[in-house]
């Protein structure tokens, strides 16, 4: 450790001489492995966004019912109760029309002035009632069979788009580590092969003076890891502008749509693609270490 | 130090390069191996240094036997050799100073011990003025006495230098074989490969080790210059 930790600035220079005797393929290796790390972080990024509107919106299952027009008060409220009384809800309450108008108003923000084309408030009363999703097909069945109720309506039809968009953009993603992980190898591998050729000569004067296969092979991971790492920046500074822009096109264009934190979600994406970044970086330079163990000037 | 029974070596190519080699060479021992051009000077280094093994027959260098088997082994053991290459295996675009550290950076030395080992070596081979011109700007000589600075700057248990003597003139032939011998002390064995006999002939305390078609003869002269033939 001692020695590794003393010959630190060693490796390091080596690494940086081993990328400057190759430096346009290296740097093109350098910008593609960013790309194909860019694109993994957007797969990934969609199938996070996409698991946290369903967390989210699966929070706040609901179903609103609606009652006949008819309806006095008592009889609303008998129908809040008998409402309460069903397994898996959890709250239920009436909502006015001027709360139902006020919410679309909120909802709309800075287009709520369509609302003032009705000469009066186009929104019914209805009784809100959350509950837990997994009973909700049963509750459905429940709060429609209820004397006085007209209809129910509910958002499983959202969910379950959602949640199907989700499951693809997962397999998506199952489907991007892999490709940007084999890719990443080849790419890496290759470099570090090339490296290894160009440097053979003082390969082979370094082990015919006994030098460990760690010590001439350290320069050469620190190589790869330059590499993903790199490309592992390159990509997050991407993202990271993307999804900036993109959460601003959506707040204003898309307010009702809950997006989790675009903060958290950036500083989750770097920790992620950093670490796949220098797993790939470790691995495609063992892999092209150990791929050049019969060659000339092998480690 | 050096214990050959028997020893053959047999290239993949069928070439008989060495055969039954008999050898004892002693702590602190000076040898000289000679021979005709393809006589298997380089060959029996070659054995010494496990770039190749014997096909048959039992070696042992430094206390450890040199199979391919044991080829772990035989790179550590190789860390207690100081290699002086024929073709100086100096590596391009470092400085003297650089091609000489890195002979010792593996050796669990100190970084500040070292530089000062590469600069007392670079200072004994008559070099210290050139410890920062890159290797490629040296003349042949001076490149070689970096090659021997790498060497000798690791304080080897050994020193095997192949052909030192090649493609220089007489003068600078002895100045570099005078520069190895002085090498040699009671825990350091000098092996010096030459096919110029004549440059060595006067040489007393040493053992001459004569190669001719792989088959060697021994000869060991005392400060008396008397011959021991064995």
């Amino acid at each position: 450790m001692k020695s590794f930790l003393s010959n630190l600035g060693y490796f390091l220079k080596e690494a940086g001489r081993i990328v400057r005797m190759n430096l346009l393929s290296n740097i093109f290796s350098f910008l593609g492995t960013g790309l194909v790390m860019f694109i993994l972080g957007m797969i990934i990024s969609g199938w996070w966004i996409g698991s946290q509107m369903i967390e989210m919106l699966q929070e706040e299952a609901e179903i609103s019912a609606y009652f006949s027009e008819n309806s006095d008060r008592d009889e609303v409220q008998r129908l809040v109760e008998k409402i309460k009384a069903i397994d898996g809800v959890w709250q239920v309450r009436l909502v006015e029309e001027e709360e139902a108008y006020s919410r679309m108003e909120d909802v709309l923000g800075e287009e709520a002035h369509i609302l003032e084309l009705f000469d009066d408030n186009p929104f019914e009363a209805f009784i809100e009632v959350r509950i837990h999703l997994d009973k909700m097909e049963e509750i459905l069945e429940k709060v429609s069979a209820l004397d006085g109720i007209e209809h129910v309506r509910d958002n499983k039809g959202v969910l379950q788009r959602l949640q199907s968009i989700t499951n693809a953009l997962k397999a998506l993603g199952l489907l991007a580590i892999a490709a940007v992980g084999i890719t990443t190898l080849v790419i890496v591998s290759h470099m570090i092969r090339q490296g290894i050729y160009n440097n053979r000569e003082q390969i082979s004067t370094l082990k015919l003076l006994g030098a460990p296969g760690s010590f001439i092979g350290f320069p050469y991971i620190l190589v790869g890891l330059m590499l993903t790492l790199g490309g592992g920046i390159l990509a997050v500074a991407l993202i990271s502008f993307v999804i900036s822009r993109g959460y601003d096109m959506v707040s204003v264009s898309l307010p009702f749509i809950p997006l989790p934190s675009g903060k958290v979600l950036v500083t989750d994406l770097t920790r992620l693609l950093l670490a796949i970044s220098a797993f790939l970086g470790i691995a495609g330079s063992l892999f092209g270490l150990s791929s050049t163990r019969d060659a000339e000037g092998s480690v | 130090m050096i214990e050959a029974k028997g020893v053959s070596l047999r290239y993949k190519d069928g070439t008989l390069a060495l055969h039954n080699v008999n050898l004892e060479i002693k702590p602190g021992e000076l040898v000289y191996i000679t021979g005709p051009s393809g006589s298997g000077k380089t060959s029996l280094l070659k054995l010494f240094m496990g770039v190749e093994y014997p096909t048959s027959g039992a070696l042992k260098v430094l206390g450890q036997a040199m199979f391919r088997r044991e080829a772990m082994k035989i790179r550590k053991l190789r860390r207690k050799i100081g290699p002086v290459f024929q073709d100086f295996r100096l590596i391009e675009g470092r400085t003297a100073m650089e091609n000489v550290m890195m002979g010792m950076r593996f050796l669990g030395i100190p970084s500040r011990q070292i530089k000062q080992n590469a600069i007392s070596a670079l200072a004994r081979v008559g070099l210290e003025h050139k410890a920062y011109s890159r290797v490629e700007n040296l003349s042949w000589g001076e490149a070689q006495r970096v090659s021997i600075a790498r060497a000798v700057a690791r304080k080897p248990a050994l020193i095997l230098a192949d052909e030192p003597t090649g493609n220089l003139d007489h003068a600078n032939a002895l100045n570099i074989l005078d520069l190895l011998t002085s090498f040699k002390d009671k825990n350091t064995t000098v092996i010096i490969t030459t096919h110029a006999t004549h440059l060595i002939e006067d040489q007393k305390n040493a053992t001459f080790v004569r190669v001719n078609k792989g088959n060697i003869s021994i000869e060991r002269r005392c400060e008396s210059n008397e011959e021991l033939l064995i």
